[in-house]
């Protein structure tokens, strides 16, 4: 891949839009106040007009917005989504970012000049799924799936003729995406129907003199000692006891940063870089910004992988980080 | 023995200069200021959606008052309260009144500052991270919440931002209890 990477970044709010484009970012992602986006928490999110208005800022500042439709439609009430596709479509976004057929088809069939980006919801990680989506749908991009390594996704990227975009920090799901059903265990609700994993209805903090347990729909997810910092109690994060022994059933909490991979990923034929976050305050995301914006400008130069880790290096917020599948090692 | 405030409340002698409880007609002014907001800038309130008529209690733990707040738009309401009250909400948010200013001009981060214990916050979820969201987006400045424009929203803007830019220096170094202890 010859071009430059491109540096796609979160927005959960217009004032966290202008911050990314402010920051450096190419592109931004974002989605509407309601369940057709897998980021539906309250306060969150767009409205049509703060849409339009985001994008007209976006593009007079030479950066892209790209919208996300990436829930499941609910049969027998598929409006919210159609509305949500007419509307991006209307308000000029630069791409709509699904994973439903349905949507994907309503796309291509009633707006085809809007780009199509595979969510990473769909989770496409074969030539054959994703040669079926570009031929079905016209999709130009496809999010790629947090379990590849980097060797697996230059390979990939020979077999296909569509775009990829690969995760590079923030949090990390490393169950099948799209798929996670965790949280409607416990919460009835979950990312991909309802835009929303551990809904904040459910979640709340109880105090004692033992510290602080952290509960979704009143299962306890995690305990903490006084003072101890304490996280948000998502299934997948939690820490349970398992006949004596306590720990982290499914995985621990640790966060991606494949700062040190970018270099690799672009060598791979990865087109653009993408930080998750849409939660979080423009305050975090105006600080990964700039430093990935600076390490993608030193990439582009030539300066090698362990000057950019440098550059990233004070972003760990002193919580644990991993490269994730893209450097799969022998443990 | 004395240590340094890494809670960030207010130093002792700042404390010892607020009035008891209620001193000042607090909460009719900020009752005006949140109304005044609203009919100025109404998306900050429509983002809150059906949490805008929750209760939430705003307890500064430096302060001898709290303030119970409904942010209703143009109906919003603010009440200054005393300490341990049987005051009814829905939403219980503590923290020394300096962190909590900086959420709400956003010169802090709220969710690091809840992760890392500085703030503590209780009561119904979905209306805290409601409320964070609205904050986060709104972008208030001191003159926002004074009605001021111009040139002296400005001048305002400055002298507050960096008055309490310093007093957070100060008590950052302060010892906030007469033990030392923050």
């Amino acid at each position: 891949m010859s071009g430059s990477l491109e540096l796609v970044c979160p927005a959960g709010t217009p004032a966290t839009l202008r911050a990314a484009v402010q920051a450096g970012a190419d592109a931004v992602y974002c989605g509407f106040r309601d369940e057709t986006n897998a980021r539906n928490f309250p306060g969150l999110n767009f409205s049509p007009r703060e849409m339009a208005e985001g994008i007209r800022f976006a593009h007079g500042q030479g950066a892209r917005v790209l919208v996300a439709i990436n829930t499941f439609a609910r049969a027998g009430d598929t409006d919210p989504w159609r509305r949500a596709a007419d509307t991006a479509a209307e308000c000029g976004a630069d791409a709509v970012i699904a994973a439903d057929i349905a949507v994907l088809d309503h796309m291509a069939c009633q707006h085809p000049r809007t780009r199509l980006h595979l969510s990473v919801q769909a989770a496409a990680a074969t030539p054959e799924a994703i040669g079926f989506y570009a031929k079905a749908f016209g999709v130009r991009r496809v999010v790629l799936p947090r379990v590849l390594s980097v060797q697996e996704i230059a390979a990939l990227n020979r077999a296909i003729d569509v775009e990829t975009e690969a995760f590079v920090f923030g949090g990390l799901c490393v169950m099948i995406e799209g798929r996670c059903s965790l949280s409607s265990y416990a919460a009835g609700r979950s990312p991909n129907l309802n835009g929303v994993c551990s809904p904040p209805e459910m979640v709340g903090y109880d105090e004692d003199a033992g510290g602080t347990a952290a509960r979704l729909a009143g299962f306890t997810i995690d305990r903490y000692e006084p003072g101890e910092p304490v996280g948000y109690p998502t299934l997948c994060k939690g820490r349970f006891k398992a006949g004596d022994k306590a720990g982290y059933l499914f995985e621990d909490p640790v966060s991606l940063n494949a700062g040190s991979m970018i270099v690799a990923l672009k060598a791979a034929g990865v087109t653009a870089l993408k930080i998750e976050g849409r939660q979080r305050g423009k305050g975090y995301v105006t600080e990964v910004v700039r430093a990935f914006r600076r390490a993608v400008d030193a990439v582009e130069r030539g300066h090698d992988p362990a000057e950019i880790d440098g550059m990233l290096a004070a972003l760990s917020e002193g919580g644990r980080q991993t490269a994730g599948a893209y450097r799969k090692i022998w443990r | 023995m004395v240590t340094g405030n890494e809670g960030g409340s207010l130093p002792v002698f700042a404390q010892r200069l607020l009035p008891p409880f209620a001193g000042l007609p607090l909460g009719p002014l900020l009752t005006q200021s949140l109304r005044s907001l609203a009919r100025r800038r109404p998306g900050l309130f429509e983002r809150l959606g059906e949490h805008g008529t929750a209760r939430y209690l705003i307890d500064p733990t430096d302060l001898p008052f709290a303030f119970c707040v409904v942010p209703d738009g143009t109906a919003s309401r603010v009440r200054v309260t005393g300490k341990g009250g049987a005051e009814p909400c829905d939403v219980v948010i503590r923290g020394p009144i300096l962190m909590l200013l900086g959420i709400l001009d956003g010169t802090l981060d709220g969710d690091a500052l809840f992760f890392h214990r500085t703030i503590s916050v209780s009561g119904r979820t979905e209306a805290v991270v409601a409320l964070r969201n609205a904050i986060e987006d709104a972008e208030l400045r001191p003159s926002d919440l004074l009605g001021l424009r111009g040139t002296l929203a400005r001048f305002a803007d400055a002298g507050i931002l960096g008055g309490l830019s310093a007093v957070r220096h100060l008590a950052a170094g302060a010892p906030a209890r007469e033990d030392g202890r923050a």
